[in-house]
């Protein structure tokens, strides 16, 4: 060890750390004001305007006009609905069948990794691939039907992604079964992690296969299921790509979320300022949940 | 201090946002002065993929392309394909942010639109006035706005009924021969339902596979305008409110509706409805009677769409070429466009793509669509004003979304006069945000 | 008593396998179905798509042909890969650096980037998609690979990933380097990239998979066929009609199967490298 003493040393790094320090997010910071941080700007400005897409009318600076009417739009009620449907049921169900798969593939079996290569395979597949191939299933004529008719008798046989009831379930299955390998694979490395004196331990004192879960696995895996949960809720609510690919947010809007409704505004209406202000609203929005999940929900790590 | 910050926020938009649409040509004057500057490559889109064989128009297309390449040496076209689901994207994306091509490849309505943005230059000084001479009726008035000339279809699209004239015959169906003895509502849904009982479970294919797009408007509206109503008020432009959302309107539709209701149209997810044998009838324009009398043969027959009590409608118009604001030399263009609609080149549509001629000259001349062809009806009813051209107005991008997603929405079972209202304010909301869309001064 | 049990014991094993062969199923049969269908005729695969035909062709048809030929695919094979490679090389630098500075080297302003970092994880691209558009085309750079790359290479949420990820590593190992007068820079280089392995396997492999399946954004910004990437590739076929769902299947195919032969070979290193970055967080 070279160590000196500490004192000393951390005073003498201070001066060339804060230039290093600056070297090495550099980079970052400037890629993040660049593409990040200056359009975002760029898009709330614009949300007070009346901008086009491509106009020959002049810019007009129109206040609050976009937000009230987004706010009176039904439609984005509606979008917004949707993305806390799909934000509440998608995690939740990603995390407990993950970790049903994960308690699955954590058996000591021969072959156990060809079924952890298997359940984890959607996840590496191209969401645009997966969701044509899924269009496919959920046709009137398709498998799932076929599976369905085979065990009711064919009394159900709902056209899928037509019916404004059953097409957000359908997203939301296929999202599921896409994802799920994911927090499998966190959730087994977290079910690896816990000692195995634990259960032992546990068993010497004659605790049943409920009882080591509930008082040893679950606790065991508290900081996994909270990763997993949080990294899946961020991106759930930025739920986009499979209504785009698979419904294009129909029928009657029953799949739009509020990416896709921005999008929808942005370019099919080419009005770039309300589409803006839907923007910002989704920001001030999920930059709230953020702020009380963090004030009241349960901690991500200690450090933070 | 509110004065203020509202001028900065202008002006750092205006900075960024304001004159994005990338290298504006000069369009002072004419944008074609009638000779082409030397050699000139330009670039040409087309809304699908020009390199497969399961293309047909795109295809066609490519072989044009390179004949006209090959014939002279001054002009070079370079066509590229664009996905088709996301043309109208790649399209504006590019207008707002330059990079449009020389030649642009578009769907007719969306003309007047571009125009007024200023994406596209007039033609009068560009076509040739032979060829512009030669232009069909619907043609140019597709291609008008403003009374100037900004794009010119090469093919005339249109829309009937094919049918499996045995199965009709079968169950005592009617088969009407002309526009003027097309069925009426009443009877269509009536034959409808002979069919669905003769075990046909959903007897009609409306290509619901296309999805929400121009195709609903294109395919549907002439529902309403048969009925009496229309997509807009045509007389100011300015409002849809007592037109879409019309009684007679809403009458129409709310028929289309019952079909739904009662199961009569097939969801087609397979594109294959009608081919199959799984549907008698299919609600579609000419470019799938290539593949369709491949399968049926002499079996198929064309009828016209259903009356709704106003006379027979159908629609007319197609995709059409313009010149851009970003094409270098307009007079290379106008080259290509001038070649490819002389009277040789223009009978390749109807015969090898199905669609009908854009000019006069050779529309009697088609297999097709001259007297006794498989589609004579179609020339039946674009010569015999039996044709409606969709609404020329630069508010049509926000018309056809509107009523594409409305008339999705009613086949879903939503109230159609709530349903209709609601897409008629819209357009009325999307009229005033721009002013009412007034004719740009040149 | 003996056989008995060793009866028993087989039994439960059955179920064990039945149970994760009846799951496995749910997962393979629609990637079957893709497969089997890019060798049907068009037709074919949705109407057998409802029984066992679904997975025993009746008739073979090669589509691959036709859909590489309509997409021009392996030039935007070779545009996918690029621009994928590319943010996943850059961004791993330019995301570990930052995520290591702002866990282990003070500096003035750390907790508020930090907070800002954390603030823009939740930025949606598509809201910023429309702005950046038009920036693109002031300084001209639409319809390249610089403006399907640069966007991308920063990310709040692999910065994030890597500060936690260094955050779990021993603090002496830093604070020996600092004293030992190391700079920072090589610091970070000598010391702190061996050591994240697994984090910037997990990265990459995200980052990786994100821009090879984007579709929202090479639609906006690519015009030709130079520089697009095989999902507009994917679009354009599907986009054809009538339907082409032999075609589309061959094609999504032939987008799938680069990743899914190279996670079969790594399979072993990837899980476990996604696994352990995980519960760093």
């Amino acid at each position: 060890m070279r160590l000196r003493t500490p004192i000393q040393g951390s005073r003498l790094a201070r001066r060339p750390s804060e230039s290093g320090a600056f070297a090495l997010v550099a980079p970052a910071i400037a890629l993040l004001i660049g593409f990040l941080v200056i359009p975002f700007l760029l898009a709330i400005g614009l949300s007070l305007t009346n901008q086009r897409l491509v106009s020959p009318l002049p810019l007009r600076y129109v206040g609050l006009d976009n937000y009230e009417r987004i706010l009176a739009d039904p439609r984005f009620w509606h979008a917004l609905a949707n993305n806390v449907t799909f934000a509440v049921i998608v995690p939740t169900a990603q995390t407990v069948l993950g970790l049903g798969l994960a308690l699955m593939v954590n058996q000591q079996l021969r072959g156990i990794s060809i079924f952890r290569t298997i359940y984890f395979a959607p996840v590496v597949m191209v969401l645009a691939v997966v969701s044509v191939v899924w269009r496919l299933l959920f046709a009137q004529s398709g498998m799932i039907n076929a599976g369905i008719g085979a065990v009711t008798g064919g009394s159900f046989q709902p056209n899928w992604l037509h019916d404004p009831t059953l097409a957000f379930p359908a997203v939301m299955i296929m999202s599921i079964w896409q994802n799920v390998g994911f927090p499998m694979i966190l959730l087994l490395a977290g079910l690896q992690a816990i000692p195995g004196e634990l259960y032992e331990a546990a068993r010497v004192d004659g605790a049943n296969g409920r009882q080591i879960f509930v008082h040893i696995t679950l606790p065991g895996l508290r900081n996994t299921l909270i990763f997993v949960l949080t990294i899946s809720m961020i991106t759930s609510f930025q739920l986009f790509d499979q209504p785009y690919v698979m419904t294009g947010g129909g029928p009657q809007d029953a799949t739009t979320t509020l990416m896709l409704l921005m999008v929808q505004v942005g370019f099919a209406e080419q009005r770039i300022g309300q589409a803006s202000a839907i923007a910002f609203v989704f920001f001030v929005l999920v930059l709230a949940l953020a702020v009380i999940a963090r004030r009241f929900g349960p901690r991500m790590t200690e450090e933070s | 201090m509110r004065r203020l910050s509202r001028l900065c926020v202008v002006l750092t938009l205006l900075a960024i946002a304001g004159c994005s649409g990338g290298p504006s040509s000069p369009t002072t004057g004419s944008p074609c002065d009638g000779k082409v500057d030397g050699q000139v490559t330009i670039t040409a889109w087309y809304h699908g993929s020009t390199t497969s064989a399961a293309d047909v128009t795109g295809a066609e297309m490519a072989k044009q392309v390179d004949e006209f390449n090959k014939s002279q040496t001054s002009v070079t076209v370079n066509l590229v394909g664009q996905a088709e689901a996301d043309y109208g994207t790649t399209v504006k994306a590019a207008s707002a942010s330059g990079g449009l091509p020389d030649l642009l490849d578009f769907d007719g309505p969306n003309l007047y639109n571009y125009a007024w943005s200023k994406d596209l230059v007039p033609l009068d000084s560009c076509i040739n006035p032979q060829v512009r001479a030669d232009l069909t009726t619907p043609n140019v008035d597709q291609g008008t706005y403003a009374g100037k000339l900004y794009g010119v279809g090469y093919y005339e699209g249109s829309m009937g009924m094919f049918a499996r004239r045995s199965v009709l015959e079968k169950n005592g169906i009617r088969i009407p021969t002309g526009p003027k003895d097309a069925w009426t509502a009443d009877e269509f849904t009536a034959a409808l339902q002979k069919l669905q009982t003769a075990g046909f479970a959903h007897p009609l294919d409306l290509k619901m596979n296309y999805g929400i797009g121009e195709w609903y408007t294109f395919g549907f509206s002439p529902v309403i305008q048969s009925a009496g109503a229309d997509l807009i008020d045509r007389s100011t432009y300015q409002t849809a409110t007592g037109t879409l959302n019309s009684d007679a309107a809403v009458k129409a539709l709310t028929t289309v509706q019952s079909w739904f209701k009662a199961g009569y149209v097939d969801p087609n997810d397979d594109d294959a409805a009608f081919v199959t044998g799984r549907t008698p009838i299919s609600w579609v324009g000419p470019w799938v009677y290539l593949a369709y009398s491949k399968k049926v043969g002499d079996d198929l027959a064309l009828v016209p769409l259903p009356d709704f009590g106003h006379g027979m409608k159908t629609g007319n118009g197609g995709w059409m070429w313009g010149i851009t604001k970003e094409a270098k030399d307009p007079d290379a263009v106008a080259a290509y466009i001038n070649w490819m609609l002389s009277p040789e080149r223009a009978l390749q549509w109807p015969d090898s793509g199905g669609q009908g001629s854009p000019v006069k000259s050779v529309a009697g001349q088609s297999k097709l669509y001259g007297p006794g062809g498989a589609l004579n009806l179609i020339t039946q009813c674009l010569d015999g004003g039996y044709t409606v051209t969709r609404p020329q107005t630069p508010a049509y991008p926000t018309i056809t979304s509107q009523f594409a997603n409305a008339f999705k929405a009613i086949t879903d079972g939503a109230d159609v006069k709530q349903t209709l209202t609601s897409a008629a304010s819209a357009i009325d909301r999307d009229i005033e945000d721009n002013d009412g869309y007034p004719v740009p001064q040149s | 008593m003996a056989m008995g049990r060793s009866r028993r014991r087989i039994w439960a094993l059955a179920v064990r396998y039945g149970l994760l062969l009846v799951v496995a199923a749910v997962f393979v049969v629609p990637l079957l179905v893709m497969f089997v269908g890019s060798v049907k005729p068009d037709l074919d695969v949705l109407a057998e798509s409802n029984s066992l035909k679904a997975f025993r062709p009746s008739q073979i048809e090669n589509n691959y042909a036709d859909a590489f030929a309509t997409s021009q695919f392996g030039r935007l094979l070779v545009n996918s890969l690029i621009v994928s490679g590319s943010v996943v090389v850059l961004g791993t630098f330019v995301n570990s650096m930052a995520g290591y500075a702002l866990a282990w080297v003070p500096f003035k302003g750390r907790r508020l980037l930090l907070g800002v970092v954390v603030a823009l994880v939740i930025v949606p691209f598509q809201a910023v998609a429309i702005p950046l558009l038009l920036i693109a085309s002031k300084v001209q750079i639409v319809d390249t690979y610089v403006i399907q790359i640069l966007p991308f290479i920063a990310s709040p949420f692999f910065i994030y990933l890597f500060y936690s990820f260094f955050l779990g590593l021993p603090r002496e190992l830093f604070e020996a380097s600092r004293i030992d007068g190391a700079g920072v820079v090589r610091a970070y280089t000598s010391i702190a990239l061996p050591l994240i392995k697994p984090a910037i396997a997990t990265s990459a492999i995200l980052s990786f998979l994100a821009i090879w399946g984007g579709l929202f954004w090479p639609v906006m910004v690519t015009r030709s066929v130079e520089v697009r990437p095989v999902t507009v590739g994917l679009s354009q076929v599907a986009g054809t009609l009538p339907t082409h769902w032999g075609d589309i299947m061959a094609m999504s195919v032939a987008i799938s199967a680069p990743i899914l032969i190279v996670f079969l070979v790594f399979q072993p290193a990837f899980i476990r490298s996604i696994a352990s970055s995980g519960l760093k967080g």
